[in-house]
């Protein structure tokens, strides 16, 4: 199908140039590790047997953070380049187009999720079991590609606004607490709860933990899809809005 | 069925000024531009900056809605049909910007590629035979950020043909290209259209549209003032006589005094390094030498030529006498 | 211009500069709501590991938070002049270094202690901890304390980043090693000895056990020493920053590498 090829292939292109870019790379390794650092070091103070719980957890903040930071400005950037013009000349969907930008981005934080596991076996002795392998993997595709999708929304959201990146940095840390890759949102006051159902982050999370410590992941890798089709639906109606609003006042500055 | 239609094109810009108490003011860019491009032609579109050319070259690209009016290309309305006619078209704008930097030139390629829907099977023998169009074969595997301006410019012409669209906007598509390069494209954009496409060019270099067109329209504050081949706007100004002054330390009022002689139809002075060049239009037969040359009394006179007027005189006279 | 002139001038016009961060676009996520979900993450996390009270992480990450307006913004209040290159004017104006920096990190500070103590009163309240009031005023003091301590920190990160290209990941580092070493999440009781040893030489520790003390009804008087020890650290900091300011700046009038990109 064409348009899944477009996807992939612009999903690996998105790759190939994000990978190129240093800037992002090492602080977007680091950053989630401080984080990470401090939980670690307060988990094993107080209930060390919550470590594995903690260490899955923060090495899904890197995937978080990778995208929450850049997605929303992802449209600008392309603007700067010149090649905003072509994106939407193209005839392929734009939302084709703008996905894999926002997927690239939450692929990238694979990196800081291995380097985050890596770091909490390292210095914190914390051993990763899976119990089990192949649903892993798939909570954790399944995961980086919803975080993806959210972060596709947040871009043709953001678009007016030139100051997106500080909007994209208001959802880091609310997203890191109350979708629970810290904390167990059991902890949180009922009238939050429904907040955390509604995130796809916080079922993908879910569905990490359950395929490691051994569990029922799936109805989770479920949930998590269920919540980015949503949002991927919501991206493209909102994709149409704003492009016909830019044709039409000229505001997106496609010239 | 031509292969571009335009109908009273009108497009306003609304912009707001003034941080405290707005104001909005509004521009009004193409004021009702209308023509038509047969198949298989190569037309011209030609005016000075801000005379309306990119805006309505995005208008018929389906990049921008009109305020009023409609456009047509291949017979599917730019706004209405907008998919239908990303289909067909390819578009080339000059400059730096525009390409994806981290990535070679071939991977730019194949992304495109992608994005305008070129069969996969035809994906490489077409990128292969585009890079020997525009002579980038051999550099297509270095990253676009090492790229010259002229390696880019060639770079944008073989992604705006990656599928062989059947109509190309050509956007001031030599500019920053040495002349040799410069040449090589347009022998490039001429066998376009001997291919069968048609072709709307806009440039700002005279010669080259006189070369390449077959058919021109000025552009001037969002009106057309004169549509025609390059002939028929030459005859516009056939009736006169160009008269080259090459002068140094040519101050404002001069010229205004050269304005006002009589005969005189326009000047316009060109900055070439150390000396301006002006150019005198006239009607033929006068012999106006001796009287510019007394109005310039105290001026350093280099080079003086009487000559033919030229498309770019044409121009100069629709363009500067508004 | 007098001493005091410049201080003042030079201070509105820092906090100008750093007003492209006034924006409330900018302002209200970054000043207003990230550190009250840094407190709030931390001490549900503190509730969930069952270490120390809610109160021990308010105070802890509102204190630490104002590492983002010192640090950054005094890091780049200096890069910013030397990228619009006006830093060579400044330097080279016969008015006294002195106030003139300490007139550009005034505005830093009161921003940071009016961002801590936004932060401190809100993550507070939502949390329901309680403070006496009588230690209102010292904890005021204490957080404008750690603001003064992490602007002359902000100091000597603006002077190294002359000689690192990217402050960005610089300042971010800063941000992090406070986060982990002084105290603000894990109790110095609870860290190795290198890191709470190491933690001694940094800002904010102090000033951050002084404010919990504070905070559980302990008298000013009790907590001076910490205090005192918070405003050396901070001042050695800012002085080692104007240092190295100064010797940058007299090295780049040999080498003219002042406006180097």
């Amino acid at each position: 199908m064409k348009s899944a090829r477009l996807l992939v292939i612009g999903w690996f292109f998105q790759l190939k140039m994000l990978s190129r870019s240093s800037f992002n790379g090492i602080l977007g390794i680091l950053y989630p590790l401080f984080f990470a650092t401090v939980a670690f070091l307060m988990y094993r103070a107080g209930s060390p047997n919550a470590l594995l719980y903690a260490s899955l957890g923060a090495s899904v903040m890197g995937v978080w953070s990778a995208v929450s930071t850049s997605a929303g400005s992802a449209m600008q950037r392309e603007r700067w380049q010149g090649t905003l013009e072509l994106l939407v000349s193209a005839p392929a969907h734009f939302s084709l187009v703008m996905l894999p930008v926002t997927v690239a981005m939450s692929t990238i934080g694979l990196y800081s999720m291995a380097a985050t596991l890596l770091w909490g076996w390292l210095l914190f002795g914390i051993d990763l079991h899976v119990a089990h392998p192949l649903l892993f993997c798939v909570s954790i595709v399944v995961t980086v590609v919803s975080i993806g999708v959210t972060g596709f929304l947040m871009a043709v959201a953001f678009v007016r606004y030139r100051t997106a990146w500080a909007l994209g940095n208001l959802f880091e840390y609310p997203v890191w607490l109350v979708a629970g890759f810290l904390v167990p949102i059991s902890l949180f006051p009922g009238w939050v709860r429904p907040i955390s159902w509604l995130l796809a982050p916080t079922w993908g999370m879910n569905a990490i933990r359950e395929s490691a410590l051994g569990g029922t992941p799936l109805p989770d890798v479920g949930l998590c899809a269920a919540i980015g089709v949503g949002c991927l639906v919501l991206g493209i109606a909102v994709t149409g809005t704003v492009l016909r609003s830019a044709r039409a006042r000229a505001t997106l500055a496609l010239t | 069925m031509a292969a571009i239609e335009a109908h009273e094109l009108r497009r306003t810009y609304r912009t707001s000024i003034g941080v405290f108490r707005r104001r909005t003011l509004e521009v009004e860019a193409v004021r009702g531009v209308s023509f038509e491009v047969p198949e298989g032609e190569l037309f011209g579109l030609l005016g000075p900056n801000g005379a309306g050319k990119t805006t309505t070259i995005k208008m018929l690209i389906t990049l921008l809605i009109p305020t009023a009016g409609s456009a047509r290309v291949l017979g599917f309305d730019v706004v209405k049909d907008a998919r239908e006619v990303r289909k067909r078209i390819g578009y080339v704008f000059g400059g730096e910007r525009g390409l994806y930097e981290r990535l070679s030139g071939l991977d730019n390629l194949r992304y495109f590629a992608e994005l305008y829907a070129v069969p996969p099977r035809n994906q490489r023998p077409r990128i292969e035979e585009l890079l020997e169009l525009v002579g980038l074969r051999g550099r297509e595997k270095e990253r676009v950020e090492g790229y010259s301006r002229g390696m880019r410019q060639r770079l944008h012409i073989a992604r705006g043909l990656l599928h062989d669209p059947p109509v190309v906007f050509l956007d001031e598509p030599t500019i920053g290209v040495d002349p040799v390069g410069a040449r090589e494209l347009r022998s490039t954009i001429a066998s376009l259209t001997q291919a069968g496409k048609t072709v709307l060019l806009t440039t700002h270099y005279m010669f080259e549209a006189d070369e390449l067109c077959d058919r021109i329209a000025v552009i001037n504050k969002g009106e057309i003032v004169a549509e025609g081949t390059p002939r028929n706007l030459k005859e516009i100004v056939a009736d006169r006589t160009v008269i080259e002054i090459e002068a140094f330390g040519i101050d404002d009022t001069a010229v205004e005094r050269l304005r006002s002689a009589p005969g005189v139809t326009s000047v316009s002075v060109e900055e070439r390094e150390q000396a301006q060049v002006l150019l005198v239009q006239s009607a033929k037969g006068l012999e106006l030498t001796q009287t510019l040359l007394g109005l310039l009394n105290g001026a350093t006179i280099g080079r003086v030529v009487a000559r033919e007027p030229t498309l770019e005189d044409a121009y100069v006279a629709l363009v500067g006498e508004a | 211009m007098t001493s005091a002139r410049v201080f003042l001038i030079g201070g509105v016009m820092s906090f100008r500069a750093l007003f492209n961060w006034l924006s409330p676009w900018i302002y209200v996520p970054t000043m207003l709501v990230s550190p009250v979900f840094q407190i709030l993450l931390f001490a549900y996390i503190g509730r969930a590991a069952r270490v120390q009270s809610d109160k021990f992480y308010v105070i802890g990450n509102a204190l630490q938070y104002t590492a983002i307006p010192c640090v950054f913004a005094m890091s780049h209040t200096i890069a910013g002049e030397r990228f619009q290159q006006t830093l060579g004017y400044i330097l080279v104006t016969p008015a006294r270094r002195i106030p003139l920096f300490v007139g550009r990190s005034l505005p830093v500070v009161v921003n940071g202690a009016l961002t801590s103590a936004f932060a401190l009163a809100l993550g507070g309240a939502i949390l329901g901890i309680h403070v006496p009031v009588s230690a209102l005023a010292p904890l005021a003091l204490t957080i404008v304390l750690c603001a003064a301590s992490c602007t002359g920190l902000g100091l000597l990160s603006a002077a190294i980043g002359f000689l690192v290209r990217e402050t960005a990941t610089l300042n971010n580092i800063v941000f992090g090693v406070l986060l982990i070493f002084c105290g603000v999440n894990v109790s110095l009781d609870d860290l190795p000895g290198w890191m709470s040893t190491l933690a001694q030489g940094l800002p904010l520790t102090h000033g951050i056990e002084a404010a919990r003390k504070l905070a559980d009804g302990a008298s000013l008087s009790y907590v001076a020493g910490l205090i005192g020890a918070e405003a050396l650290v901070g001042l050695l900091y800012g002085l080692a920053g104007y240092a190295l300011l100064r010797a940058l700046e007299l090295q780049s009038r040999v080498h003219a590498t002042l406006e180097r990109a």
